[in-house]
């Protein structure tokens, strides 16, 4: 990574390190209370205590000049304070400015609410009934989204079938729990924000801030450092709301909120979901039709739910020949935290329910699981559900280099006593984000030094490494001559947004496109000097020359130099094209497919039910890989990830409160649970475009993890985390189909 | 008054001795390389060493480090040049956001002063506190494995 000796020696500055002069501390008061109304709230008392600034709560909003109290990033569902109601344990009701923490949280303490409480409901099913307490007044249902895919008839399809199999499988709220809280410094000078946060899409954050605030996108300046890690919990506007709306009253000092870990699992959360699959097959193994009814828990805020729930659609099918399939998708409210990408989204959920599914039709036909799924694998130029034909697809060598990693061909590990061994692979398909677009620029000095200006953010995946190389090459600039400018949005161009996997390729195609443009402005620099036109102009390996004769080779530095340039700056921009049709869920879900898998040898404890994964290996296609130790752990940093919402994640509530808001007892991945053997392959294919990697190996994860139980101890799990208790119960209730 | 040595130095401040040692060295001191990830000891962002254990500096009272001898990253390097156990996780690539690396590197330390040549097993259990959300423990073990195969225990560390 360009800045490792910065992270080696612990000198990389995240949004927690941030100090500014004569800065305040935030606290936010939340509610106690996951649905209710709020009858009184009294907070004159807090402003007057030593050391407090500024109280903010809902009355400072919609008032002539003042800010607006509604966002989200599809439906404006959401205050930034409550006002008169709560729907959610932990939501917040009041913010206070403080000179320190101490002085903040007594401001907390001294503000007074009294609470109406009414009926919840969790569940995103029973959210669904009709008798069910409605959470927001304009949607009775708790339903916010209905995605949809009809391909064929699935009635005639289920008819022509050998056999059906329906399942249900479930995934539970989880935590993104990057290692870096939320946080985020605001400054207000005269009517301009400037606002430093660790958020992984900087225009979403200044777009809403923009429009809470009725000012101009210009006036408002958002800057990130580097994140200690991201995952999808900082991919949309979180705590900035709140800072910048308490910093609007502090006549101008700096405000900075960073949440606590307990915070952090009030604030966002993974999708729970429960998938209804149903699958027609014949006995030679074809599939005749394939039926997925999802429900996705929402939390108490749409968020970007909407368009992450319509994203879930395509992926919830698999990449497999189906002739009639039928997805619906709903997203629902519920009073639980806002849900948002957790990495990999909403593909992890999808995945871990067709996966497994795939498995039990392999075992009811008698098949091999690897076998089964070759038959019936999409390959490139066959046409999909949406009715997109694929390409560049490579799910089946994907799946074939995870299996053969493991030596799925070698004859099964014996079991030991009260130690079963059994093995597992999975395949996944992930869409990225259609209808985006990236821009950069790139300035060339007369030293020779090539500055990229971009608005990818940096947290950990190595984007700004990757890029400098994508720029380095592609203008054929040294590497140690590229410099990374950004993202701040008062100097980087757009970008929509650093997840999806997309920036490889979307920042990377922006950057190909402008080193074009560069070299095109270098060989008309270069025509007057070298006296030919710029189209018979040859630029390679750093020069700039004219094939017909050899001998004037121009570096960049003598061109811009004798052109008398001091610089030549260019802007870059790359666009996805596509999207589907809300009814029907035809068109084209993604500009390319990404691809990944994984294949499993565990151990099964027969006596506890506990699972150890010995041996995993994984497969993802990189289409053209910039930097294979970073790309590499990517591979192996998701399949480590994946164990923990494949065995161990789960948020637990009771009514409403958190039970295990805290990393004690919500477990994370320790180097204890990385498996012993750990292969990892990348795949590329000639000319490929650049495919994003940073997610592809960790939906398989749990599927897989789940197919080697069964084959190990007999018992198909189809609710996540996979557990002991839940292992050991299984067990107890003797071999599943 | 509270005495002790921070990365060689002595130090001597005038705080509340019930104050968490990780506020009193990130805000007092502002060795950013301290972090916090939990607040409870569970991720080991905070780690130091206090006389060559790594220890939680969230769950440390300030007043508890009297007369004591406190390593943090910032004290490891020398002149220009990045200690071997930081080398070992450059070369390796032992780290993606980078938040947990300081608490691992001085954990990795820790374990290599009590034990030179620590088998697989010994490393896992000893860095098991500590924790990587991103998922590079492969390659933190192989930078562990590195620096215990190079020798590179340092004679204090701090120095």
């Amino acid at each position: 990574m360009l800045d490792a000796e910065a992270r080696v020696r612990g000198e990389v500055a995240y949004a927690v390190d941030l100090e500014l002069p004569d800065m305040l501390v935030a606290a936010v008061l939340r509610s106690p209370i996951p649905h209710g109304r709020i009858v009184e709230l009294e907070a004159s008392e807090a402003i007057s205590l030593p050391g407090v600034v500024a109280v903010l709560t809902a009355a400072d909003f919609d008032r002539p000049g003042g800010p607006s109290l509604l966002y989200g990033a599809i439906i404006p569902d959401q205050p930034v304070v409550a006002k008169d109601r709560v729907r959610y344990v932990g939501e917040p009701v009041a913010v206070v400015a403080a000179v320190d923490h101490a002085a903040a949280q007594a401001a907390l303490a001294a503000i007074q609410v009294e609470y109406e409480e009414e009926p919840a409901t969790y569940d995103p099913l029973q959210a669904m009934n009709s008798g069910a307490p409605a959470i927001h007044a304009d949607h009775p249902d708790n339903l916010f989204v209905h995605g949809k895919l009809r391909h064929g008839d699935v009635d005639r399809g289920f008819g022509e079938a050998d056999e059906v199999i329906e399942e249900t499988y479930t995934s539970p709220l989880a935590q993104q729990a990057s290692l870096e809280p939320h946080t985020a410094v605001a400054r207000w000078q005269a009517d301009r924000l400037t606002i430093w946060t660790g958020a992984q899409a900087p225009y979403t954050v200044r777009g809403a801030l923009q429009r809470i605030f009725g000012v101009q996108p210009e006036d408002v300046r958002v800057i990130v450092p580097p994140l200690g890690g991201g995952f999808g919990g900082k991919g949309h506007v979180r705590i900035e709301p709140l800072v910048a709306a308490v910093a609007r009253k502090t006549g101008g000092r700096p405000v900075k909120l960073s949440l606590s870990r307990a915070e952090e699992f009030a604030t966002v959360t993974k999708h729970p979901v429960v998938i209804k699959i149903k699958t027609g097959f014949r006995r030679d193994g074809s599939l005749t039709a394939r039926q997925v009814t999802l429900y996705w828990g929402g939390g108490a805020y749409a968020d970007a739910s909407p368009g992450l729930i319509r994203a879930s659609v395509p992926r919830a099918v698999g990449p497999y020949r189906i002739s009639a399939v039928q997805v619906d998708a709903f997203g629902v409210y519920t009073n639980l935290p806002p849900s948002a990408a957790y990495r990999g989204a909403m593909s992890s959920q999808t995945t871990w329910a067709y996966e497994s599914h795939m498995d039990s039709i392999a075992a009811r036909l008698g098949i091999d699981p690897l076998e089964f799924r070759e038959r019936n694998m999409l390959h490139s130029g066959e046409s999909f559900c949406t009715g997109e034909t694929m390409h560049d697809v490579h799910f089946s060598e994907c799946l074939r280099a995870a299996a053969a990693g493991l030596g799925w061909d070698r004859p099964k590990t014996r079991d030991s006593g009260r130690l079963c061994r059994g093995r597992g692979l999975a395949v996944m398909m992930k869409s990225t984000i259609p209808r985006s677009v990236s821009e950069c620029r790139l300035a060339l000095d007369a030293d020779g030094v090539l500055t990229l200006y971009t608005s990818t953010v940096e947290m950990g995946q190595g984007a700004h490494t990757a890029l400098a190389q994508i720029a380095s090459e592609a203008v054929g600039v040294e590497l140690e001559k590229v410099r990374i400018v950004g993202p701040d949005t008062a100097v980087t161009p757009y970008d929509a947004t650093t997840s999806a996997s997309r920036s490889t390729s979307m920042m990377g195609g922006a950057i190909l496109d402008a080193a074009e443009r560069l070299k095109d402005r270098l060989r008309e620099a270069a025509a007057p000097i070298v006296e030919v036109e710029p189209t018979a102009l040859v630029i390679a390996g750093g020069e700039i020359y004219d094939p017909a004769s050899a001998e004037d080779r121009l570096s960049y530095a003598e061109t811009l130099e004798r052109s008398d340039l001091k610089s030549i700056e260019v802007a870059g921009k790359h666009s996805s094209q596509g999207g589907l049709d809300p009814e029907t869920g035809q068109g084209v879900a993604t500009p390319h497919w990404h691809q990944g898998a994984g294949a499993c040898e565990v151990e099964v404890d027969i006596e506890t039910g506990k699972v150890r994964v010995l041996r995993y290996h994984s497969a993802s296609f990189a289409g053209r890989v910039v930097n294979p130790s970073l790309a590499r752990l990517q591979n192996d940093g998701n399949v480590i990830f994946g164990m923990g919402p494949a065995l161990l994640e789960e948020m637990a509530f009771d009514q409403g409160q958190p039970v295990n808001p805290n990393l004690s007892d919500y477990m994370l991945p320790s180097i204890l649970d990385a498996p012993e053997e750990l292969g990892s392959e990348l795949l590329e294919s000639e000319a490929a475009e650049f495919h994003g990697i940073g997610e592809m190996t960790l939906p398989p994860v749990a599927p897989a993890i789940a197919n080697a139980v069964f084959d190990a101890v007999g018992v198909r799990i189809r609710d996540l985390p996979i557990t002991s208790e839940r292992v050991l119960r299984a067990i107890k209730e003797g071999p599943s189909g | 008054m509270i005495e002790f040595r921070l990365n060689g130095n002595p130090q001597a401040l005038d705080v509340d001795p019930t104050r968490p040692l990780l506020e009193v060295l990130r805000d007092d001191l502002g060795l950013r390389s301290v972090r916090e990830g939990c607040g409870i000891g569970m991720c080991g962002a905070c780690t130091v060493l206090i006389d060559d254990r790594a220890i939680s500096s969230c769950l440390t009272l300030a007043g508890q480090v009297q007369g004591r001898q406190i390593l943090t990253v910032e004290g490891l390097a020398g002149e220009g040049r990045l200690h071997p156990v930081q080398q070992a996780f450059l070369d390796h690539a032992a780290f993606q956001c980078a938040f947990c690396t300081p608490g691992f590197i001085l954990a990795t330390l820790a374990l290599l002063k009590e034990e030179p040549a620590p088998d697989e097993a010994t490393i896992k259990t000893h860095l098991a506190g500590n924790l990587c959300r991103c998922g590079s423990y492969r390659n933190i073990l192989e930078g562990v494995r590195a620096a215990a195969e190079g020798q590179v225990l340092v004679e204090g560390g701090a120095q």
